[in-house]
């Protein structure tokens, strides 16, 4: 196993494990006419991660904007395969935790959700970066930089 | 979290998979969010009835669970639907968009969901008491609910409400318990404003407060009078452009008989003033009237009532829409038939109106349309038209929505 540049410390707000990429984006995110769930891309177009594909990768964002319809998308996402693998937000709402829970419930997809890490702890992470997450400690490694 | 035996007997599967995987969602939320225990709800209503919300996803989770046998516990409605059952066609929805939209409907019949397909419930069969708890989603009927009638509901997510209903619970946080439903945000109305303020301001004010304080709960002074439905039009533009669940008007709603009860007796944290000038800037963000063609009018967002549908009738009495420009009145069934018997449909129907019924301009696909400029005295409506319809947005009133239906066009008075 690589061993981290950089450890960040966060609480865990639903289990999971993660290694892979991530996608940071600065402004709060809605995936609710905010993500195509056929293709994992980021298409609100008021959105600085517009273009980006999230699909697989740990997406981390402030906070969610979260309309009641929220986890259609996701679990559409989470179905298609197309959803993104692990969140990382400022701080997590009931909507963006409940969207984990329903993926877990109904698709036994784990996707591992931390938050509590300030903006400045997220400004440590750049996109393209590859972390170790878990969802249960809070736990967060650096393994390399884009 | 604390749970009853008869809970943990639910955990453990002894009331089938369905109950058990519900409660367990329930639980996760719970625990997630400091509840300490579960609290029993008297209804539930489900925002993942429309196919553009639930896709297929929604309709794989609902054909497992009706497989299993799945059962709601408590009365259950429907929000609307993607579709117009009735007149699909006419809005030029794709034939086979419509049928997965039959499919949902059929699941949830199933699971003895109330079919009602409306953001209103608590106007047609699903009508909370002062202090009931409740598993409600739809953004703008959890405001109205907690806010105008003083039930207890948190906004659940899609999915989650169902899993409410089939348990008859949900986690005890948020807005469930007192402490959480104190005002935080006072907004105090100037006498300019106050002294003549018209009918499509409760929308305007609404979308400047959700703006504002975004989930936290905010309290109105200075408004006299409201009616049913310019507290629902109030609520919903605040659940949209903000995710405002509860508000206080002082001497309207029932939790805030006074400023010191709607701030339950401690001192707000913030203030807002709000003048004419304020509602001016709101109005003009919404979609200020520029001149010019109007392809599509909404109105009828949340849900029209009876007595809306009588003002429109009044409006178009003799009446003719301009043959370039689609009215589009959204209600539900109920109202509907009423307003059929009273000769309002009627009216409305011979002006060139269309009724979309069970369903709306935010839920439908409307690409086939090709519409370019949309006309709406709804705050949700604005706030979502330019995503869900693709569409730029004119915010006016009642009549002056009406005025440019029927003259093909908006004008700047």
């Amino acid at each position: 196993m690589s061993q981290p540049q950089r450890v960040l410390q966060g609480h865990g707000c639903a289990v999971g494990q993660f290694e892979g990429e991530v996608v940071v984006s600065q402004q709060p995110f809605g995936f609710w006419q905010g993500l195509d769930p056929e293709s994992g891309v980021v298409i609100d177009k008021r959105h600085d991660c517009c273009g980006a594909t999230i699909k697989g990768k740990a997406f981390i964002f402030p906070y969610g904007r979260g309309s009641t319809g929220t986890p259609g998308i996701f679990l559409e996402a989470v179905r298609n395969g197309c959803a993104p693998a692990a969140i990382i937000n400022v701080k997590s709402e009931p909507m963006i935790i409940m969207c984990a829970i329903l993926a877990e419930a109904f698709f036994k997809v784990a996707i591992p959700i931390v938050d509590g890490l300030e903006l400045a702890t997220q400004e440590a992470l750049r996109t393209g970066d590859r972390v170790r997450i878990d969802g249960a400690t809070g736990r967060i490694e650096i393994l390399a930089r884009a | 979290m604390y749970l009853t035996d008869e809970e943990q007997r639910i955990l453990d599967g002894k009331c089938g998979d369905p109950q058990r995987v519900a409660l367990r969602v329930l639980v996760k939320l719970g625990e997630a969010c400091g509840a300490e225990r579960m609290v029993p709800i008297v209804s539930a209503h489900l925002v993942a009835s429309s196919y553009q919300i639930a896709g297929e996803a929604g309709i794989e989770i609902y054909s497992q669970l009706v497989a299993q046998g799945a059962r709601v516990a408590v009365q259950t409605t429907s929000d609307p639907g993607s579709i117009d059952f009735a007149r699909w066609r006419e809005f030029k929805t794709p034939a086979d968009y419509a049928a997965r939209q039959v499919k949902i409907a059929e699941l949830l019949d199933r699971m003895g969901v109330i079919p009602t397909w409306t953001c209103t419930p608590y106007a047609t069969f699903n009508l909370p008491r002062f202090g009931d708890h409740l598993g409600w989603s739809e953004s703008s009927a959890v405001v109205f609910v907690n806010s105008v009638i003083g039930a207890r509901t948190n906004r659940l997510a899609a999915y989650v409400d169902l899993c409410a209903a089939l348990t008859g619970r949900v986690p005890y946080f948020g807005l469930h318990v007192t402490e959480n439903r104190r005002g935080q945000v006072v907004f105090e109305l100037t006498p300019d404003l106050t002294a003549d303020f018209a009918d499509h301001y409760f929308p305007a004010l609404g979308y400047l407060v959700g703006q504002t304080v975004g989930d936290k709960v905010p309290v109105i002074v200075g408004l006299r009078q409201a009616t049913f439905d310019q507290l629902k039009a109030f609520g919903a533009a605040s659940a949209a452009s903000g995710s405002v669940a509860l508000y206080h008007m002082v001497g309207i709603t029932p939790e805030a008989r006074t400023l010191e009860e709607a701030c339950g007796r401690q001192a707000p944290a913030e203030r807002v003033v709000v003048g004419r000038r304020e509602i001016g800037a709101v109005m003009e963000q919404m979609g200020g009237v520029v001149d010019g063609p109007v392809d599509v009018v909404g109105i009828g967002c949340p849900h029209a009532s009876i007595d809306q549908m009588r003002r429109y009738a009044s409006l178009l009495e003799g009446k003719r829409i301009h043959s370039g420009t689609e009215l589009w009145v959204c209600t539900n069934v109920v109202v509907e038939e009423m307003a059929r018997k009273m000769g309002y449909v009627g009216i409305i129907e011979r002006a060139g109106a269309k009724l979309m019924v069970g369903t709306c301009h935010n839920d439908c696909p409307l690409g086939a349309w090709g519409f370019r400029r949309l006309m709406t005295d709804s705050g949700k409506f604005a706030y979502y038209t330019p995503t869900t319809v693709g569409t730029q947005c004119v915010f006016g009133s009642t009549e002056a929505c009406i005025q440019a239906a029927i003259a093909g066009k908006v004008e700047r008075s």
